[in-house]
């Protein structure tokens, strides 16, 4: 009995130790990486994790009494709205945000008051971004949206944090822009760092391809993109064969494929805009490539079906959401949206449907102080597992979105919406402490 | 009667004898106890609060500049000027070109006062306010987040890269990532030593540039991660840079990371884990000689590379608390005044005082001997 009693016991520890050290082979890092692709992380423990918690803002600003002689509640709009090559999503952006201002409006505002767009072109003189946050300030709005750009971004973010002005980001991917501690901005949007992992797994992991060359745009989206494509595939074991680069608004890239040509690549990645991207397709299949083709979130437009007709069969790329998802929420807005715009809404469209109804609840349930809006927005509880028409928001200790992440593959010239195969880790990790 | 006024005369004089004895002790019953602690660090008591109340145009201020028998504050509703014992303020209605005044610096040469603003560059000289911005001048953008005067020349840190005006020539240049190793084109602080400037780059780590020999080089996280500091005192660490001060052959570098010092050849890391720094978010920092002044989140810290001093307010109630940290060694203290407020933006000393900017309201402190 008593030896039955040790045994089950002995049985039992064992069982659960195992299912510890599965649970740990599990759990994730900071971003959702696996231990495979920590920075460094097969050789060194790092001396200081930066995200491991949220940034508190411990400023006064709480204490503030709402203004009583309001006729709107002003919230402000920053993005690509004119004279950029970004100004399609820019638009698309600040009409997903009218919808859901529109809606708010019909259920009464904001006790009674009705909310107000006030949108700013981040598009101007050099630096606009800073300077077009603050005549927002002067226009006393409560938080904003914005924007596309990462540059602007980052620019528009410090002076959110100088003039302690809520920043919600619904279309700037960029893996750095959360990575500042600034306690000031959420963003409701996957990054890149998501887009890269789900397309490094799948391209080596499930399609077993080891030469990837990748040709991007030459500027901050192309650069800071790949960056995180670039060095999960090196942790992977399989260094990018070549990367090179293209100007936005070039139409001839005979040079660079040449020079892919050159590197013997089993497949390539593309990470830039739709049009440059499709041309650059078709230029590939004409000059003989005829490797399969992975893309950044940015191909999946009508633009690059539209450009690279037939070519763009096979392509596979990353969507931070999946708009043919039968969730009731999702289909309200995607009809609402065309009824009202006459268009089909796009991914920068239904991101800024969902932050401007974030900043709306945020408003609605902290009252009009940006101090306690801010409060509410990053507790990590309130809008932690917010159900967004994008999906479920998962905000990580940087409030960034690490929600579910989707990849499509253009059959029948639609582009068809699957889940990326789960992230697994191939090495068993042994680090120096 | 006349027996009855002078008694009341001396128990004043008296009265106020013991009163100054107080004050110039350090009038609460800790300052005079943590000086073995606190060994070379100066110690700041006497906290004396200056609010809308008291004459400031709001409570939020960002910056702080002493200059001589004034005290020059950029708030979010324009400059006070301390002189006398009265604040007075000016707005864009006297000229300046944004309310919201971020930094302040005043020339040795001339003494002209150069003011950053949200919305562009001041320089005011004999009562008048000439405004800079992008449309009038080579200013690299409107948001002006630090300007410093080196003897003919002022640099400004701003939203669109930094910039340089020699007030002789009056030739403006501007320091991007195209032109300089910044990787990003925005900038946040800038300071100027040992015929150096040095510049916090957002993203770009330390830019340095040599006036004498006109070249740039840069100082980055060596391990190229935002998300760790792979190893300490490899470099600084982080490169998302917020302020830097140079002072005794010291470079100093804020970041919402951590703290860095450079002496021209060794890099020494310090976060809130494993050193006395209160908080790694640091939203500026000033250095005179050996000790460098952060403004963090939670406090005010004084640190000379030894010793750290730490100067809270318990908002409980409103005493101030006095952290003096050497190696694992903390030793708390209270005391009877505080500073305005723990989220602490912008710092100046001169003399035995010392003067900050916070979320709340100005300070201003007395060293305590």
């Amino acid at each position: 009995m008593k030896f039955t009693h040790y045994a089950l016991v002995s049985t039992l520890v064992i069982l659960f130790s195992v299912l510890e050290l599965s649970g740990q082979e599990e759990k994730l890092n900071y971003g959702n990486t696996t231990d495979e692709l920590v920075p460094y992380g097969r050789f060194q423990k790092a001396h200081k994790n930066f995200f491991d918690d949220n940034q508190l803002f411990t400023g006064a600003g709480r204490e503030k009494v709402p203004p009583t002689d309001l006729t709107e509640v002003r919230i402000g709009l920053l993005g690509p709205l004119e004279g950029s090559i970004l100004s399609p999503q820019g638009n698309q952006m600040l009409q997903g945000a009218i919808l859901a201002m529109e809606e708010a409006n019909k259920k009464g505002g904001y006790n009674g008051i009705p909310f107000r767009i006030l949108p700013h072109n981040d598009v101007g003189l050099w630096g606009a971004a800073a300077n077009e946050v603050v005549k927002m300030n002067d226009e006393k709005v409560w938080a904003f949206i914005g924007t596309i750009d990462d540059i602007n971004t980052h620019v528009a973010l410090r002076v959110a944090l100088k003039l302690e002005l809520p920043m919600v980001n619904t279309g700037d991917p960029d893996p750095t822009l959360t990575e500042t501690r600034i306690p000031w901005m959420i963003r409701c949007i996957a990054d890149d760092r998501q887009s890269s992992y789900a397309l490094v797994n799948y391209v080596y992991r499930q399609k077993g391809h080891s030469r990837i060359a990748v040709l991007r745009a030459n500027n901050r989206y192309g650069r800071v993109g790949i960056m995180e494509f670039r060095d999960a595939a090196l942790r992977y074991g399989y260094p990018l064969v070549l990367e090179i680069r293209y100007n936005d608004g070039e139409t001839s890239f005979t040079t660079q494929i040449e020079r892919m040509i050159k590197s013997s690549p089993d497949a390539v990645v593309l990470w830039g805009n739709a049009k440059e991207t499709a041309l650059i397709l078709n230029q590939m299949r004409e000059m003989g490539m005829d490797q399969p083709v992975y893309g950044c979130d940015r191909l999946m437009s009508p633009v690059f079906l539209e450009i690279a007709g037939k070519e763009a069969e096979g392509v596979v790329t990353t969507c931070q959401y999946n708009p043919t998802l039968d969730i009731p929420n999702l289909i309200a807005f995607n009809r609402n949206y065309e009824k009202r715009f006459g268009l089909e809404p796009d991914v920068f469209a239904a991101h800024a449907y969902d932050g401007m109804n974030i900043i709306i609840d945020a408003i609605r349930i902290a009252g009009l102080n940006r101090a306690l809006m801010r409060d509410v927005m990053t507790d990590m509880k309130t809008f932690q597992g917010y159900q967004g028409v994008t999906g479920e928001i998962i905000f990580d200790a940087s409030w960034n979105d690490i929600g579910s992440i989707w990849m499509t593959e253009v059959r029948d010239g639609k582009f068809e919406f699957f889940p990326p195969p789960p992230l697994t880790s191939e090495v068993s990790m042994t680090i120096k402490q | 009667m006349n027996n009855l006024s002078r008694i009341f005369h001396k128990a004043i004089k008296v009265l106020s004898a013991i009163l100054l004895t107080i004050y110039l002790t350090g009038s609460s019953f800790v300052e005079k106890d943590i000086f073995p602690e606190a060994g070379s660090m100066p110690v700041y008591g006497n906290w004396e609060t200056f609010t809308r109340k008291d004459g400031l145009p709001a409570d939020k201020a960002y910056c702080v500049r002493m200059d001589g028998d004034r005290v020059l504050v950029g708030t979010s509703a324009g400059l006070a000027v301390y002189e006398n014992d009265e604040w007075r303020t000016y707005t864009v209605e006297d000229g300046l070109a944004h309310p919201g005044v971020l930094s302040i610096d005043v020339s040795e040469l001339t003494g002209d006062v150069w003011i950053g603003t949200l919305g562009g560059l001041n320089r005011w000289s004999a009562g008048r306010f000439e405004t800079f911005t992008q449309f009038n001048s080579g200013l690299a953008n409107d948001v002006i987040y630090s300007v410093i005067c080196d003897g003919k020349d002022v640099w400004v840190a701003t939203g669109g890269g930094a910039g340089h005006y020699n007030t002789y020539t009056r030739e403006w240049g501007i320091y991007t990532e195209r032109n300089a190793p910044m990787h990003e084109p925005w900038t946040y602080g800038v300071c100027a030593g040992d015929k150096k400037i040095f510049i916090a780059a957002w993203g770009g780590g330390v830019i340095e540039y040599n006036t004498e020999t006109e070249h740039f080089r840069d100082y980055i996280d060596p391990d190229g991660e935002m998300e760790i500091d792979l190893f300490a005192d490899d470099g600084v660490v982080h490169d998302i840079t917020t302020g830097v001060s140079h002072a005794d052959g010291i470079l100093w570098v804020a970041t919402y990371f951590g703290l860095s010092r450079y002496d021209g050849a060794h890099w020494k890391g310090y976060f809130d884990h494993d050193s006395g720094l209160i908080s790694n978010f640091i939203n500026f920092l000033k250095a005179d000689g050996p000790v460098v002044y952060l403004c963090t989140d939670l406090g005010l810290c004084g640190f000379n590379g030894e010793t750290w001093v730490t100067y809270q307010r318990n908002e409980n109630d409103k005493k101030g608390k006095i952290l003096i940290t050497n190696g694992s060694e903390t030793k708390k203290l209270v005391a009877s005044t505080s500073i305005s407020h723990n989220f602490v933006i912008g710092v100046d000393f001169q003399g035995d005082e010392i003067w900050l900017a916070t979320s709340k309201g100005v300070c201003r402190g007395e060293r305590v001997k």
